[in-house]
């Protein structure tokens, strides 16, 4: 995909509305000049980059590993090897990078990320059986795709209409028929299923959400790698180039299938066809940020959730656990670990983002927690990039001449402002570079 | 045949060292501060020697005329003290900064006060007794004046003004000792021991040692300079005055009031328990409501004194080896919990308890530092494993017999030392860790060091008690005021529960 050029709104000569007053007046007035939440500064872009980079190369297993669980481990009931999967998913092509793609969108190629596979192979101590690898933690930590996948879950109801098809007769049918497939020769499963069946559905359903995020990280995946391939190449000119790319990448493929496919031996199972028309923006992406960028991220001990202590909203639209919010901070006490995201990206941090690192705070020490700062500021910039396409498709160009559409937009970029007024919200934090 | 010179070595040493320093002048902070620690870590080892090929006393002619005489010697009493003052001084020495504003005086000034409290637990003459105690008083002023805190001239002259009274009253009651004495006048100790004082006089001599002592402890109500020095003075004087010069007090009172005035120490032992009890819990319920860290390790301090006391005023053989095992185990302790505090303000820049939070961080904070000082916490509560238990545990034990209400009410505020200890912890340690805040280094090890010497000591110590009480029991034996048999449970219940408390023939130290 081509880098786009920067697109920084010229400053208006005499502007046609008058300026925000929200608590967030400047960074309202970058969104509307065509910028991002996070600051346009060098450091920035190349810490958004950077990390980009660190998150696609997990990201590039997270995707495959989620498709292999929805697909082929399914309703196991004992996956004990659910993060080892086959080589065919290893191997899996992505459907939009590569030569044998039918929709190339990315220059990348389409097997998994040498550097994942050369960390598989040997992970951070040195060649090993798979399991102890994995008993030792010396690997991905699927665990993160997986609390990612169930906040989706837990939250349910974010927009589209994937939700409310997994209440719908058509997919209580085909889940059925997956079901029976699936323990076929296996009247113990059978029996039960005959005994429970809801509790039989709910799994089926949390597979089709391990679909779901496993087909929005394959588009996602390919996007971060080309992005530090072009800030490598000297492509991106600054952190709005940044957004727009993605921006232009959201469009590029808003449209591609949202479905969960079952395999039982040769057989295939559509839980969720294609043809009910699911689409990677409205039944994924959008909901992906809102359950976790916003409400839930499985930043497990950044934030307490003691309900006894009223910690825990009555609302389920109030809850701000989203990475935007989330205190990077391990707190509590010590021996919580830092995130599971975090150790995976720090086995992939490219060498200019490890000298950023070196220089501030405690150096290497506390690498963690730099890292998953910058990872927030990232995502501030990705959800800008959502907030930017949400915009372009709901509502009227920046550079509209018309005041009552410029208000409309206004009106929009100060209402998604409102999210962050509340004081746990990280926003003003990522404004300055004082914040590591 | 037994040799004096070790006693000399235990002087000369630190002198030695306070005396070259000066001379120095390229000499760097950090060498300065390494010549220093040497010079007391060689005396600690000269004191080892000494436990082991025990030194002759030395005596020296000084000033005949006014009976004043160069006498030295150690024992049972003296050589753990010794001991631990030349451990703490080492310690804390290490534990200031190596890059320390004017590093010779705030060295030497550190010597001097070793030598002070050495040459007072060294003297086998009351007036030499005297002239060391007053000798600690100038160098301990000058570090809290010239290295304190915001607001170290008034911590500087309080106390001063609580030292100079407490070192006036030590002056009224040794000469009335030695010149009330029927016997004749003498400072020498073995003459102090057998003096023959009217009644009047012994209770005015102990009137003004408790009041000498009970300042330099301190013990309520005379403890109006502690929290403000402890909270203003560079945290290598207050290891010295917590760890070191307040045992002083403890010493002192032993020597010369069990030791000297035992009729009337026993008669005012009931309100010297009592004044114990209420040092105790005063201490814990003020440290449990104070906001800076280093405030709250003054009362706790306080609190701990309230122990020692009232197993002074108890004076069996076994509370007497409570109070020598307290006052070892809590100068340990109480050493390694203002290390801490100073490896905290160090790096934080603050002891505000409000301010600090989330130390604990393992990424941010500084996980090691609070670990010792939970350490610490523990010891000082008493927890079983270390140091403080075995202490506190022949504190209590030994006070029970003769003062079971007091004891009762000390054993409680020591419970009190796992509130303050928890709700500090909780406070410093949990929580969040404010990123605008925590942007400092994480300790070294050569910033750790002393801390975990100590650390180390007080784990021995409490696995290994003989440690603590090993040393004195034959002199704390020697002093007891009252003998206990233990009562047979069958005779006990007989007597309705009363304690068989007796008063046993005095016998004075050999």
């Amino acid at each position: 995909m081509t880098p786009p050029a920067a697109t920084v709104a010229e400053p208006l000569q005499v502007p046609l509305i008058p300026p925000s007053e929200h608590r967030w007046a400047d960074v309202i007035h970058r969104l509307e000049a065509g910028g991002s939440m996070l600051p346009d500064t060098p450091e920035n872009l190349k810490q958004i980059i950077g990390i980009y980079k660190a998150y696609a190369v997990p990201m590039d297993f997270y995707w495959r590993d989620l498709l292999y669980i929805a697909e082929k481990v399914f309703l196991n009931p004992l996956p004990a090897f659910k993060y080892f999967p086959s080589q065919a998913y290893l191997d899996r092509p992505n459907s939009y990078a590569g030569e044998q793609s039918q929709l190339r969108i990315w220059r990348g190629g389409e097997k998994a990320h040498p550097e994942l596979l050369e960390f598989m192979a040997k992970g951070e101590t040195r060649a090993m059986p798979k399991l102890l690898h994995h008993l030792w933690h010396d690997r991905i930590n699927m665990e993160f795709a997986e609390a990612c996948m169930q906040a989706m879950l837990w939250h349910q109801g974010m927009g589209g209409r994937f939700n409310d098809y997994l209440e719908s007769e058509a997919y209580r049918a085909n889940a059925d028929r997956a079901i029976k497939a699936f323990f076929r020769g296996n009247p113990v499963m059978l029996g039960l299923y005959k005994l429970f069946p809801e509790m039989f559905m709910e799994q089926v359903k949390q597979m089709s959400y391990y679909a779901n995020l496993g087909l929005f990280w394959e588009v996602m995946a390919p996007v971060f790698f080309e992005m530090s391939d072009i800030y490598d190449e000297g492509g991106f000119k600054g952190v709005p180039d940044a957004m727009d790319f993605l921006v232009n990448g959201i469009f590029a493929v808003a449209g591609r299938p949202i479905y969960h496919h079952v395999y039982v031996g040769e057989e295939c199972i559509e839980v969720i066809p294609k043809t009910e028309g699911f689409t990677w923006l409205y039944e994924a992406a959008l909901p992906y940020v809102e359950a976790v960028f916003y409400r839930t991220a499985p930043f497990r001990g950044t934030k307490s959730y003691n309900a006894q202590a009223y910690q825990v909203p009555d609302n389920q639209a109030d809850f701000h656990y989203g990475i935007l919010y989330a205190d990077v901070f391990p707190v509590g006490s010590a021996g919580i670990p830092p995130t599971l995201l975090m150790q995976d990206m720090l086995h992939f941090l490219p060498p200019y983002l490890e000298e950023i690192y070196l220089q501030y705070k405690r150096g290497e020490e506390d690498q963690l927690i730099q890292l998953g700062i910058t990872f927030q500021r990232s995502m501030y910039n990705v959800t800008s990039a959502v907030i930017q396409a949400l915009r372009c498709a709901l509502l009227y160009p920046l550079d509209d001449t018309d005041p009552e559409h410029l208000l409309a937009n206004r009106q929009f970029f100060e209402a998604q402002m409102d999210r962050f007024v509340r004081p746990e919200a990280r926003l003003g934090d990522v404004q300055t570079q004082d914040y590591r | 045949m037994a040799s004096s010179l070790p006693l000399l070595l235990l002087l000369a040493l630190p002198s030695a060292a306070a005396l070259l320093i000066p001379l120095l002048a390229s000499a760097s902070p950090a060498r300065v501060r390494n010549l220093a620690a040497l010079a007391c870590a060689g005396q600690f080892v000269v004191g080892l020697l000494c436990w082991r090929l025990a030194p002759a006393e030395l005596h020296l002619a000084w000033l005949p005329k006014l009976k004043l005489s160069l006498d030295l010697g150690l024992d049972g009493l003296s050589l753990p003290l010794v001991l631990l003052t030349a451990l703490v001084s080492t310690m804390a020495i290490l534990s200031a900064e190596a890059d320390h504003a004017r590093p010779r005086l705030f060295h030497c000034l550190l010597l001097a006060t070793n030598i002070g409290v050495v040459g007072s637990f060294l003297s086998r003459n009351a007036l030499l007794f005297l002239l060391a105690f007053e000798l600690v008083l100038i160098p301990a002023t000058l570090l809290v004046a010239i290295w304190g805190g915001k607001r170290k001239a008034g911590a500087a002259i309080r106390y001063l003004v609580y030292g100079s009274v407490s070192g006036l009253t030590l002056l009224g009651g040794v000469l009335a000792l030695a010149w009330c004495n029927s016997n004749g006048v003498s400072f020498d100790y073995a003459e102090l021991a057998k003096a023959q004082l009217s009644p009047s006089a012994q209770a005015w001599i102990l009137a003004l040692f408790l009041l000498a002592f009970g300042l330099k402890l301190p013990i309520v109500p005379l403890h109006g300079w502690q929290p403000f020095t402890y909270a203003e003075a560079p945290i290598p004087a207050v290891m010295l005055l917590s760890g070191v010069v307040s045992k002083l007090g403890a010493y002192g009172l032993l020597r010369f009031g069990v030791g000297f005035l035992p009729e009337v120490w026993a008669a005012w032992s009931p309100w010297i328990a009592a004044a114990g009890a209420v040092s105790a819990v005063y201490g814990a319920l003020n440290a449990i409501a104070q906001s800076d860290i280093r405030r709250l390790m003054a009362y706790s301090s306080l609190g701990h004194m309230g122990l020692l006391v009232l197993s002074l005023a108890a004076a069996t053989p076994l509370s007497l080896q409570g109070a020598v095992a307290q006052t070892l185990a809590h100068g340990m302790i109480v050493a390694l919990l203002f290390a801490c505090v100073g490896l905290i303000e160090r790096k934080t820049g603050s002891s505000s308890i409000p301010e600090l939070s989330g130390l604990l961080n393992p990424l941010r904070g500084l996980p090691f530092t609070m670990g010792m000082l939970l350490l610490a916490l523990m010891a000082a509560a008493g927890i079983p494993g270390l140091v403080g238990f075995p202490a506190e545990l022949i504190v209590f034990e030994g006070s029970w017999v003769v003062f079971p209400r007091a004891t009762l009410i000390c054993l409680i505020s020591s419970g009190f030392t796992a509130v303050y200890a928890i709700r500090l912890f909780n406070r410093v340690g949990f929580g969040r860790l404010d990123n605008a805040r925590a942007d400092w280094a994480s300790t070294r090890w050569s910033e750790r060091a002393p801390a975990v010497v100590l650390t180390v000591l007080i784990v021995a110590c409490g696995i290994w008690p003989q440690a603590l009480t090993g040393w004195s029991e034959r002199a704390t034996s020697s002093l007891a005021l009252r003998t206990f048999a233990l009562p047979n449970p069958m005779v006990a219940s007989q007597r309705e529960g009363t304690a068989a408390v007796a008063l046993a023939t005095r016998t004075l130290p050999s």
